[in-house]
């Protein structure tokens, strides 16, 4: 009977399987006229929409990052002079640097953070289900809506000031989001709670796929907890590290519209970066070459760090 | 049967998307026809920032209660992103038939960088007799007008005079050493002398041309020109390092409110309206905003405080707003009859009147005494008034740098130096 079906099964399956080996029934059946799903060219109102909305519309916007077009009228292609411009001005090496900073921060700080939430609500804990909840809600939730809550909580008459006058601490409240040393860390605290969630979420699926038998040898065998995490766990959940990671990255380069919230790049640049830049120079200063151009430098330099990320965390072929 | 009926859905599959193109080429058809005929019919967009409804939208009400033939598509924008959205649908040719727009060429939405890019349309008399003496550059080129001034905007200071007088500020300060003893006064009392939005680049880079009124326009009212002639420049000029340096001693003296360096605009609002502050660094017509908001106190338009009583006083006057006719509209007969009717002496007093401006024409006739422009009557009626100075300038970045920097002077980021270094490297 199981013979029966499994032949059964691997006949429905047929056409669906590549051209290279044709069974001896499907001929029949591609040409007994019956409709067949997954001509190739079904796909090409999809290939056009994705290559004209994005590679060349992407094309063109590179382009433009070779021009000084103002975003209106006629234009004329100055070269490299954009990109020139772009690093021998010392408030877009300073968006670069700041770019650099919450990026990479913010990975290190919410994929620990995340991974030792993920730990702690992996198996033990009873309410594991409604604190794994709240911690993803943040992801959830529009960054731009959150970033406006943060602001108030940051505000100089926000509720960090005032517990800090009520406990007497009045002499420490200043404006948090104006302050040059300050400004950049209050972003980097948003930034961090706004994607732990994400990788507690990664870091569970890898954990799910880690045999517990292979802990309970570690365990058996005398590894004390931190040499089963280091020696067993960790390793085993190296693809969710990596996929955490990348992602972490590339969300972190192009962080935008908390830092427009928060802060709008003050104070006087002091959490500018290249995202918040290219918005500036393109759309508010009417510096659409330059604006394209940052662009293009930030793509690159996700580009670069992505594959450098991937190359760094790849998994080796003979785990 | 299954045959037939894949097939049905192959055939609905071409059909579907067939017959939507038909029927979208035909309501865009009929929407061209009806827009070609109806040449009564055409469409604004202005900007807006608060609930308020918009002095443009009540002008444009009031053009179709008195035309009933007349329709008019009100399209309100954000204010924020309303340079860059007129300027995408000017460049896509979906703009609407009137623009509001700014004389000059300092911001996204100046009539100058799009007269060069072909997007408006040449006016007639009507608009050419209402612009302002002295601001002939800023409408237009090679004789001819493409902006139709809306009113006059003064720029200086809003101040709420019940709370000055509340607060012991009888005499406004009448020179710079007697500001920062009242800004003093007020600090220890809890108070502060100016509301700032020090995060809002427009606030603090309105603040510093304040200051720059009676340093260097004052002195010199065609400082601009000799910018553009590269006579001078900002960081050679000892006016402008005087109006910055002035930022850090108002500073010092602790004239803005507590957390000024990371206030938005709704500390003005709340500032002015609740007392707590005296005065603002706002466009006058705000006064009739925050009259609505806090009835019981009386506002008034004054200019900011000269270094000495004996310097020259001056105020910005000028018509920061104005009507513009797209180019590519195909309802231009229409949009003109609107604008000819918006140039008559009863429209202009009408909408200065619900915008609590001054009124683009008759402004020797007014009547300042009785209105919340009695204190700065005299400076306007003497001529010591000129247009806001970032209206001549080439592009918007030099006064993005002016208000980025004067933030830096309050939080220390940057020397006065570095700012006019800054918006000189901006100028290009």
């Amino acid at each position: 009977m199981t013979a029966t079906m499994q032949s059964k099964t691997e006949a429905a399956d047929a056409p669906r399987r590549g051209r290279r080996n044709p069974g001896p029934g499907r001929k029949v059946r591609s040409r007994g006229g019956s409709l067949q799903f997954g001509h190739w060219w079904w796909a090409l109102p999809g290939i056009a929409l994705v290559i004209a909305i994005h590679y060349v519309a992407t094309g063109i916007g590179g382009y433009f990052a070779f021009t000084n077009w103002t975003g209106i009228g006629s234009f004329k292609v100055v070269g490299l002079a954009n990109f020139e411009a772009i690093f021998k001005d010392p408030t877009k090496l300073g968006a670069l640097l700041n770019t650099l900073f919450l990026a990479f921060s913010s990975v290190f700080i919410s994929n620990v953070a995340g991974l030792f939430i993920a730990l702690g609500l992996n198996r033990v804990i009873k309410t594991r289900y409604v604190l794994r909840t709240l911690f993803f809600m943040p992801v959830v939730l529009s960054p731009l809506a959150t970033a406006y809550i943060w602001k108030y909580i940051f505000d100089f008459d926000g509720p960090i000031n005032v517990f800090l006058a009520s406990i007497g601490a009045g002499d420490l409240a200043k404006p948090w989001l104006a302050d040059p040393q300050w400004a950049i860390w209050t972003v980097l605290i948003v930034l961090v709670w706004g994607s732990t969630g994400f990788a507690m979420v990664i870091f569970m699926a890898g954990l799910a796929g880690v045999p517990v038998e292979i802990e309970e040898a570690a365990a058996i065998d005398g590894a004390n907890m931190w040499q089963r995490f280091w020696n067993v766990t960790l390793p085993a959940i190296r693809p969710a590290v990596a996929i955490a990671s990348t992602l972490g990255i590339v969300q972190g380069l192009r962080v935008f519209d908390p830092i427009m919230a928060l802060t709008g790049g003050g104070p006087a640049g002091a959490t500018e970066t290249l995202a918040t830049q290219v918005y500036k120079q393109a759309f508010a200063l009417g510096n659409f070459g330059g604006g394209a151009a940052l662009a293009l430098v930030l793509a690159v330099i996700i580009l670069f760090f992505a594959v450098i990320q991937q190359r760094l965390t790849r998994s080796n072929p003979e785990d | 049967m299954t045959q037939h009926r894949f097939r049905g859905l192959k055939l609905g599959v071409l059909v579907i998307p067939t017959a939507a193109a038909l029927a979208l080429t035909g309501c865009s058809g009929a929407t061209n026809a009806g827009s070609a005929g109806g040449s009564k019919e055409f469409s604004l967009t202005f900007a807006t920032s608060n609930t308020i409804e918009s002095p443009f939208q009540k002008l444009g009400e009031q053009y179709m209660a008195a035309h009933p033939d007349v329709k008019i598509t009100f399209n309100a924008q954000p204010n924020d992103s309303y340079d860059q959205t007129v300027r995408t649908q000017l460049q896509a040719g979906n703009a609407s038939d009137v623009i509001v727009t700014s004389p000059g060429s300092g911001t996204g939405r100046s009539i100058l960088p799009l007269v060069d890019a072909n997007f408006l349309e040449p006016l007639d008399d009507s608009a050419k007799k209402l612009v302002p003496v002295g601001s002939e550059a800023l409408f237009g080129k090679d004789g001819k007008v493409y902006g139709q001034a809306a009113e006059m905007t003064v720029v200086g200071l809003v101040t709420n005079e019940t709370a000055a007088k509340a607060s012991g500020v009888s005499d406004f300060p009448s020179d710079f050493s007697s500001l920062e003893k009242q800004c003093s006064s007020l600090n220890s009392s809890g108070k502060s002398f100016f509301a700032l939005a020090g995060s809002a680049a427009p606030n603090t880079g309105l603040m510093a041309m304040s200051l720059a009124a009676s340093r260097v326009y004052a002195e010199d009212p065609k400082w601009n020109e000799k910018r553009v002639g590269k006579q001078t420049t900002f960081a050679d000029s000892q006016g402008w390092k005087d109006a910055l340096q002035a930022v850090v001693k108002l500073n010092e003296a602790g004239c803005f409110q507590k957390g000024a360096a990371g206030a938005g605009f709704d500390a003005i609002t709340k500032g002015l309206a609740s007392g707590s502050s005296l005065a603002g660094f706002i466009p006058a017509p705000s006064w009739k905003q925050l009259k609505t908001a806090a009835a019981d106190s009386d506002f008034a338009v004054r200019a900011l405080p000269s270094e000495k009583s004996s310097d020259k006083g001056f105020v910005y006057a000028s018509a920061n707003y104005s009507f513009s006719i797209n180019a590519a509209s195909k309802n231009k007969d229409a949009a003109k009859a609107f604008l000819d009717w918006a140039a008559e002496p009863e429209q202009t007093k009408a909408f200065a009147e619900i915008d609590g401006a001054l009124p683009v024409s008759g402004l020797d006739s007014y009547d300042y005494a009785s209105g919340a422009y009695k204190n700065v009557g005299d400076l306007i009626k003497d001529g010591k008034y000129g247009p806001l100075p970032n209206s001549q300038w080439p592009n918007s970045a030099v006064y993005d740098a002016l208000a980025t920097g004067v933030q830096g002077l309050l939080t220390g980021q940057k020397s006065v130096d570095q700012v006019l270094q800054a918006m000189d490297a901006a100028w290009g």
